[in-house]
């Protein structure tokens, strides 16, 4: 078995689409239309285009316990996942910039440093500096 | 305060009270970072910090989850391919992430991801030949 798509569930897909590429910088890999306006839609880290694709699945918008399972993470500030950055603090500074918001700002426990940023689609987002 | 920031509170209380400790394996980090492609000196590491190198193992491994060696393995891995990518001979590129031999650079490199140095620099080319083409 391989790690190929990991998935993260968004409230609507088109608006995660400008916000995973435009704002955090992945890039668009497959767009499948599926029933009714739901795609198969995966984004890619630009330097690694073949490795994990993220699938911003729809999931909260066709089923119940999923919508309710991604607010009450939500609402504890507890990241749905989180990708690893080489340096914290300029990513927060840049995501900042851009109108992202910040639940937690960069601090540093024990060996990493990490922050979590709200992802416009219902999720909270980790960013993790190895130290 | 959100529920995550008061876990991260007592998480960080807990598990990364101890400062010196952590100041002594990032200092181990940065120094495999730094020298991944020497042979690793525990004794070196051991003298500079002032403590036995079965002590530094053992905190390294508690802080990162790896040992040591094995954290140098995975720099080292990761580094050939960037090597291999920029087209380096595979000899060239195993003596220049430290490894001693070719065949057991090759061995090594095929169980942590699955091809031999040489089919990923193929791969790699007609990776990129195609996007030349396309």
């Amino acid at each position: 078995m391989k790690i190929k798509v990991l998935s993260i569930p968004v409230q609507d897909q088109e608006k995660a689409l400008k916000f995973y590429t435009e704002t955090l910088g992945f890039i668009k890999k497959v767009d499948v239309p599926l029933s009714e306006e739901n795609r198969w839609l995966t984004v890619v880290n630009k330097e690694e285009q073949d490795g994990a694709e993220i699938l911003l699945e729809p999931s909260p918008k066709h089923f119940e316990p999923a919508k309710t399972y991604q607010k009450a993470l939500f609402d504890a500030g507890i990241p749905y996942t989180q990708f690893n950055v080489e340096n914290v603090q300029q990513e927060y500074d840049r995501l900042n910039n851009l109108g992202v918001e910040f639940s937690v700002n960069p601090t540093e426990m024990g060996t990493v440093k990490i922050a979590v940023f709200n992802d416009t689609c219902g999720n909270k987002i980790q960013i993790v500096e190895m130290l | 305060m959100t529920f995550y920031q008061k876990e991260i509170n007592r998480i960080k209380g807990i598990c990364y009270s101890n400062d010196r400790q952590i100041q002594t394996v990032i200092g181990m980090r940065n120094y495999i970072e730094n020298n991944f492609d020497k042979e690793l000196n525990l004794d070196l590491l051991s003298h500079i910090r002032f403590t036995s190198k079965f002590h530094l193992l053992r905190l390294f491994k508690k802080y990162y989850g790896q040992t040591p060696r094995q954290y140098l393995i995975d720099k080292r891995i990761t580094k050939s391919k960037i090597y291999l990518r920029m087209g380096m001979s595979v000899s060239e590129t195993c003596y220049s992430v430290g490894f001693e031999s070719p065949s057991s650079f090759s061995t090594l490199f095929k169980k942590k991801t699955g091809k031999t140095p040489t089919d990923f620099q193929k791969e790699q080319f007609s990776q990129s030949q195609s996007k030349v083409d396309s």
